[in-house]
């Protein structure tokens, strides 16, 4: 296994550039989820790691080499693909197998190998399947497995889950962490799914327009967004994001009505200054009978058993999302008191950066 | 010039009357037909036009075709012509040894056969190999690929007379090449007096000729292997020449045995290119077996259907084993 550290990295297509001055390091065993919504370049980037796309500047160093001009098959490591690639004609055996006969490995050797991934993967009764015999789930351990054997520096898997159903995901998601708790490799993982990001990840890298807006444990993402991009990005339902006016040193004033808001600490932020509230769903509460809070219109309840959302509006506000904790007897058109939790408000300036409290 | 727009539209209404007047005119007798056959069977009904074009000019000149070869005598119509049982077969396979032409009775024939056996040998090999070179190189990221794309598939748009005419105009005894031969201080080469090189230049403008086609087929086919294993492939560290080995070449294979299947027919088939080039000559180096059947029917003086009949018979029995060798094949291979 092995650490990755990518310096300045740029990728331009003619005039076009996709990736603007990427710097990362991934630690050894460490497993990075590059997160981000379609077009961000977040498959580019891993295209760039794998060496399937060159750079256009910048270096990448494995264990502290440089490889930047080095082609794919010097480098060392493995990929899952999207759409799995696996060789049509071939056996699971044979796919496995094929790396491993191009790295000039004795035939005792490639047969350890592959029974070892193909038991680790439930895969021994399909050995010698072709992959059109198989389901989804099944090719896309066939995939995995085809990057274990190789016992590759890292792994790099690019959306290896979006073809699968909702609840193969699910699985999958969890035999992947399992797989790299059990193997401790150095992964790589590329995902538009927040919620994959969120479960898999050590570490998420989130990207905007070839951009990284932020690099955090998954907590840190979520409870302390850098900016509104991450806010919005991270966490589902998303963050409410209000906009809001600083009205006096510790509230701000959100809506038509300018209902206040305590923050709980002390801002520099003069009068009047546009910013912008961020809580999440979980984080709001209904306000009891006499007790002063934003009111808003319920428009849409959603039940789920143990939790239920409340979708509604709010004069001069967009639709607030609220998460409630069991059942919930509000309906449609009832008019509910909100009190935000003080504690978990986040705050954003006109540039959509988080004004945290050492600095707000 | 254009007709004015008044015209066109004028044009158009008329022709949309008479489509429709048509179509009322045709629907009453389908209606009819429908309630007395059933939906189902109105298939057939569609396709008894096709059906009939087909049986009159394929299967009864195929079964008039089988008639003949039983018959003799010089008469054109069957019935005048006198029953002979296998007696053109058997004139046709009189051979001490049929590797050797020389010894049979009808040696023109399998001279013919010989000389079909190698151009077909010799151009579906080429052909094959020359095809596939070129697509992978035109599926490849090259400056032009258009271009070439277009280049080399032209000669399949020309007539197989237009292409034996302009190789016959390059390959004569005072053709371009041997003018040029001479400019550079050689000697002229007399490429339809030397049985190789006819043979060789008969192959040579086949392929030419073609080979647009058969690399249209495998530029489509290798156009249809997802980009995305040749990544896995990187990946997996693996050697270019290996990556066309074991992986080009079996998901090509389908469009390879379709390019094999028709490169074996077409060379089989041989003869209006070869016939305009060589003549089937010098003496009978590049004769064909289907030079030989029209020649024995129409050309000679003494036009002996039934022994061409004969000849044609085994000829599309001989092809008929062949694709169905080949499909058998593919099938095996894709299963």
């Amino acid at each position: 296994m092995a650490e990755l550290t990518l310096s300045g990295i740029t990728k331009s297509f003619g005039a076009t550039t996709v990736i603007h001055a990427v710097d990362l390091h991934v630690a050894d065993g460490e497993f990075v989820v590059f997160v981000g919504p379609s077009g961000c370049g977040k498959s580019t980037l891993l295209r760039i790691i794998a060496g399937l796309e060159e750079v256009t500047t910048g270096s990448i160093a494995i264990d502290g080499a440089d490889v930047t001009g080095r082609p794919a098959s010097e480098r060392g490591l493995a990929m899952v693909f999207q759409s799995y690639a696996l060789y049509p004609h071939m056996s699971v055996y044979k796919n496995m197998a094929f790396a491993l006969e191009n790295m000039g490995l004795k035939a005792p050797e490639i047969d350890a190998r592959v029974r070892r991934a193909a038991a680790m993967l439930r895969l021994t009764d399909y050995l010698e399947r072709k992959p059109k015999a198989l389901s989804g789930g099944q090719r896309q351990r066939v995939a995995i497995g085809r990057a274990i054997v190789r016992d590759p520096k890292i792994f790099l898997f690019d959306e290896p889950l979006s073809n699968l159903d909702a609840e193969l995901r699910v699985a999958t998601r969890k035999e992947l962490a399992g797989l790299h708790a059990e193997l401790g490799g150095t992964m790589i993982y590329v995902t538009h799914d927040q919620v994959e990001a969120m479960t898999l990840a050590d570490r998420i890298v989130v990207l905007q327009s070839g951009r990284i807006e932020q690099i955090g444990t998954p907590l840190e993402l979520y409870n302390s967004p850098d900016n509104l991009f991450v806010a919005g990005f991270i966490g589902s339902p998303r963050m409410n994001l209000l906009p809001a006016r600083a009205a006096g040193q510790g509230a701000v004033a959100l809506g038509e009505a300018g209902q206040e808001v305590e923050l709980g600490r002390e801002t520099a932020l003069p009068a009047g200054t546009s910013v912008t509230l961020g809580i999440r769903p979980e984080h709001i509460a209904l306000a009891g009978e006499g007790e002063a809070g934003l009111a808003m219109t319920v428009e849409l309840v959603e039940r789920l058993g143990g939790e239920s959302y409340l979708y509604g509006s709010a004069p001069g506000l967009p639709q607030i999302t609220v998460r409630l904790d069991g059942q919930t007897s509000h309906g449609r058109g009832d008019r509910v008191a909100l009190r935000f939790a003080p504690a978990h408000l986040h705050l954003f300036d006109a540039a959509g950066k988080a004004l945290r409290p050492d600095r707000a | 010039m254009t007709p004015p727009l008044s015209l066109r539209r004028s044009a158009a209404r008329w022709l949309g009357l008479f489509v429709a007047a048509l179509m009322r005119l045709v629907d009453w007798p389908m209606r009819w037909l429908q309630r007395l056959l059933g939906e189902r069977r109105m298939a057939y009904v569609f396709l008894l036009p096709n059906l009939v074009f087909f049986s009159l000019f394929v299967f009864l000149p195929l079964i008039i075709n089988v008639v003949f070869s039983v018959t003799g005598g010089t008469a054109l119509f069957p019935s005048e012509r006198p029953y002979v049982g296998g007696g053109q077969y058997a004139y046709l396979f009189d051979c001490d040894s049929f590797l050797d032409p020389g010894s049979c009775r009808e040696d023109h024939f399998w001279r013919g056969v010989a000389n079909t056996l190698r151009f077909t040998t010799f151009q579906v090999v080429a052909m094959v190999l020359f095809s596939l070179v070129t697509a992978v190189v035109l599926n490849m990221r090259i400056r032009g690929r258009g271009f070439f794309r277009a280049v080399y598939f032209f000669p399949v748009l020309l007539s197989p007379v237009v292409v034996a005419l302009i190789w016959k105009w390059i390959l004569q005894r005072d053709g371009l090449l041997n003018a040029g031969l001479t400019a550079l201080g050689g000697q002229k080469i007399l490429f339809f007096i030397d049985p190789g090189w006819a043979m060789f230049w008969a192959v040579f403008v086949s392929i030419w000729a073609h080979m647009g086609f058969y690399t249209l087929i495998l530029l489509a086919g290798l156009q249809a292997i997802p980009a995305d294993l040749y990544e896995a492939a990187e990946m997996d560290a693996t050697p270019r020449w290996r990556a066309f080995w074991r992986i080009t070449l079996p998901l090509l294979w389908p469009n390879l045995i379709v390019v094999i299947v028709l490169a074996l027919i077409r060379g089989v088939q041989t003869f209006d290119e070869v016939f305009v080039l060589t003549g089937g000559g010098p003496g009978t180096a590049t004769l064909m077996v289907v030079q030989y059947i029209y020649e024995t029917a129409f050309s000679n003086q003494v036009q002996n259907f039934g022994l061409a009949a004969a000849a044609s018979v085994v000829l599309g029995i001989v092809l008929f084993g062949l694709t169905l060798a080949q499909l058998a094949a593919s099938r095996r291979r894709s299963a």
